[in-house]
């Protein structure tokens, strides 16, 4: 709902040029157009991926929670595991562990982290913070 | 103060010096306060790997360091001091002095989890705002050491205006400062000198935040690295497959283990109990003395008693669970069952724990957000199997239920029925929040946020100190209700002493005493369950406590001359049919008889309306199920 899809983009939100036969092509990051980011929300994270929270769209109390918990901009969040059900996920957050059900994740607005860090990048990250 | 030390060169003025009395622990949730207070007043609080645990503020002596002058104070865990749930209301209540009967603060000890600094710093804004003297108490430092973390203390204190010390609760580690800084308080100024110090807008979290971030990179805070082990183990009991397999097999386990390993053991307590009254025979002059105390108060007690090997084992499960960490995992498991019911995955813990006790499982509710769902929760915990029905339905299976395995043994027939009225009584439990929720408590959904901590090792000495707790409050309830209780049955079993044909004095038969004629009063309202006058005295007594049951059918079927020579469950065997015992076992499942649970539900909805509600509609559906299943057992003339 809050994502404005300029071009296509991968699953970590890399600008993707596709041709007229429907091949895409990884846009070099260099030549990204400028002002132009993947926004999406935070349930949108497959398994693994990595991501930086930009807002919270939630009554104040949750938010307040939320935020104590370490869900406030620019903290980068990435998503662990799902429940056996599917359903809520795990996120990985400042160095703990969260459950939210998927309406929460729903409202959280995230951005792709810039880079494509691998795992172990990743908790290096997440450990200097 | 110390006579033999250098005089002061000023006296301190009186205030400040007779100011401390009552000191604080404060900080974030699952950060160990509760281990810190054990640690500091030797007493034993109850402490389990999860956020919440503690729902109420609590006092003890500081003997544990040496000052039992000193009052602390162990609060519900906060993020901030601005309120969402009831137990973090009582903790700012409780810290700002506004809490009735409660003394007020004269300073602060925050605990802080050293493994997650940065986060737990937010809480360090609002507290020293309070201007009280702070010891700010880096907790789980040995922890954060050994997993490569770092902390420039003194720098933090600087930039906290406040005293920091690194200290290990579980390990006992650094508490001299906590001596020291209580040594100082009173003799001089150290309280906040908010001058120096730069606090963020309070209140608001993002420039909390953006603080504490600061602070922590500052003071070249360098966070753990998060242990794998605690997503290897997750990577398996989180498991889309192997992790609800893991859970039932969990639960199942732990009942095959309380048959197979807990049966002998409580056999062989109950032979050493009867060997016991035996041996005390002899001592007694023959006559009403003996018959009280031996076929009275000792059968009736003993009877329960056996049951103590049982119940401590299913303690110790449940001291596993909680102290390990799989609790949170439980309950994330379980969100999905309970969202379709309409409750949040968060009640899933307090009803987890009312399989050890419903009254501290309504009190764990506390930690339920929306009032609602809250009230739902406190509704149906008493359906969960508590540990006091288990004497009931053990005595009920090993009389009634042959002892069958399948599966080459891995899975008893007794073990089943046990299963099915664990399962009977959250079904209920399940059904009931369902109802409730869908009409007079429905309110919209509530977000689900659960922290999960990092799996620990459960330490001997916290499994232990369980044990031995619950193992007092056990023979603390069978030496004051449960003794109360068959001393009185016995009382009406022998009255009124009528007067013998032959001449003399004699006891009425105990059909003719009066415990027999309310008995044969009741009689004809529980007949269609299949019950006979013994268990519907049995019920009426059990309104105490669900224990008190087999206590009332020891002193009763042991008060009989027919069945006087008997073991409870033979004389039980001969007397009740099939279908009878059955009832009784769903009648337990689902009747609430506690006074205690009752009294809880009372204080916690701050009404007499919901208690006697929950009293009414448990008692109505006990009946109904009781009767249903003593009619279908007759019908299949099993």
């Amino acid at each position: 709902m809050l994502g404005f899809d300029v071009c296509n983009s991968d699953r970590i939100g890399r600008i993707l040029k596709s041709d007229r036969n429907g091949r895409n092509s990884r846009v070099l990051s260099f030549r990204r157009p400028h002002g132009v980011q993947r926004v999406s929300v935070l349930s949108e994270l497959n398994i693994g991926d990595a991501a930086m929270v930009v807002a919270l769209d939630l009554p104040d109390s949750v938010q307040n929670q939320l935020m104590h918990l370490g869900f406030v901009p620019d903290a980068t969040v990435k998503a662990l595991r799902h429940a056996p059900a599917g359903d809520p996920t795990v996120y990985g957050i400042d160095g703990m562990e969260i459950a939210l059900r998927r309406e929460t994740a729903q409202a959280i607005r995230v951005k792709y982290a810039e880079l494509d860090l691998q795992d172990d990048e990743f908790e290096l990250l997440e450990a200097g913070r | 103060m110390n006579p033999c030390c250098e005089v002061p060169a000023f006296e301190p003025p009186k205030s400040s010096a007779a100011a401390l009395r009552t000191v604080v622990l404060i900080g974030p949730p699952n950060a160990g306060k509760s281990t810190l207070f054990n640690r500091l007043t030797g007493l034993r609080q109850k402490v389990a790997n999860y956020p919440g645990v503690t729902v109420e503020q609590r006092m003890g002596l500081m003997a544990g360091v040496g000052r039992d002058d000193l009052t602390v104070i162990d609060l519900p865990g906060v993020y901030s001091l601005t309120p969402y749930t009831e137990d973090a209301r009582v903790a700012i209540d409780v810290l700002k002095g506004k809490m009735p009967g409660t003394p007020k603060p004269d300073a602060v000890l925050l605990v802080l989890d050293s493994l997650h600094l940065t986060r737990q710093l937010m809480l360090a804004a609002p507290v020293l705002a309070l201007g009280l003297p702070t010891l700010v108490l880096l907790n789980m430092s040995d922890l954060m050491e050994a997993r490569g973390g770092s902390i420039d203390t003194l720098k933090l204190a600087k930039e906290l205006g406040a005293a920091v010390a690194q200290i290990s609760a579980t390990q006992g580690t650094g508490l001299d400062s906590v001596r020291l800084f209580l040594n100082q308080v009173g003799t001089k100024n150290n309280g906040i000198d908010r001058q120096l110090l730069t606090l963020p807008v309070l209140g608001n979290a993002a420039s909390t935040h953006t603080w504490a971030a600061q602070i922590s990179r500052k003071t070249g805070y360098r966070a753990p690295l998060s242990a794998e082990g605690s997503r290897k183990l997750d990577n398996i009991l989180l498991h889309r497959i192997w992790g609800p397999l893991l859970f039932l097999m969990v639960v199942i386990g732990v009942f095959e283990v309380v048959f197979s390993i807990g049966q002998p053991l409580s056999d062989g307590f109950g032979d050493l109990l009867s060997r016991a009254g035996e041996l005390v025979r002899p001592l007694l002059p023959m006559g009403w003395l003996q018959s009280l105390v031996l076929d009275g108060i000792w059968k009736g007690i003993s009877s329960i008693l056996v049951f103590l090997p049982q119940i401590l084992l299913l303690f110790l499960f449940i001291g596993i669970l909680e102290d390990s960490g799989y609790l949170a995992r439980a309950a994330l498991i379980a969100d999905r069952v309970m969202r379709t019911v309409g409750l949040n995955g968060k009640a899933f813990i307090p009803l987890l724990s009312a399989y050890a006790c419903a009254v501290p499982a309504i009190m764990a509710t506390r930690t339920i957000e929306n009032k609602r769902d809250r009230f739902a929760t406190i509704l149906v915990t008493p359906f969960m199997t508590c540990s006091a029905r288990l004497p009931v339905y053990m005595l009920l299976i090993a009389a009634f239920i042959p002892n069958r395995s399948y599966l080459h043994g891995f899975l008893g027939l007794r073990t089943i029925v046990m299963l099915g009225l664990y399962l009977a009584g959250f079904v209920a439990a399940m059904t009931t929040a369902h109802l409730l929720k869908s009409s007079i408590l429905k309110s919209s959904e509530t977000p689900f946020i659960l922290e999960l901590p990092q799996y620990r090792m459960p330490t001997v000495r916290a499994l232990s100190m369980r044990l031995v707790d619950r193992a007092r409050v056990f023979l603390h309830q069978a030496g004051t209700v449960i003794l109360a209780v068959t001393m009185a049955l016995w009382v009406l079993a022998h009255l009124p002493i009528v007067h013998a044909a032959q001449g003399g004095w004699s006891v009425p038969g105990l059909a003719d005493s009066l415990i027999g004629r309310i008995g044969h009063l009741i009689e004809p309202v529980i007949a269609p369950l299949g019950f006979n006058w013994k268990i519907g005295i049995g019920l009426i007594s059990s309104v105490l406590a669900r224990e008190v049951m087999v206590s009332t059918m020891g002193t009763l079927y042991g008060a009989d001359p027919s069945t006087h020579a008997e073991s409870l469950q033979a004389a039980l065997h001969s007397d009740v049919s099939l279908g009878g015992a059955l009832a009784l076992m769903i009648f337990f499942a689902f009747a609430m008889q506690c006074t205690s649970t009752m009294a809880v539900v009372r204080r916690e909805t701050n009404s007499w309306k919901w208690p006697a509600v929950q009293f009414a509609y448990m008692l109505v559906l006990a009946y109904g199920a009781a009767f249903v299943v003593n009619h279908l057992v007759m019908a299949l003339h099993l």
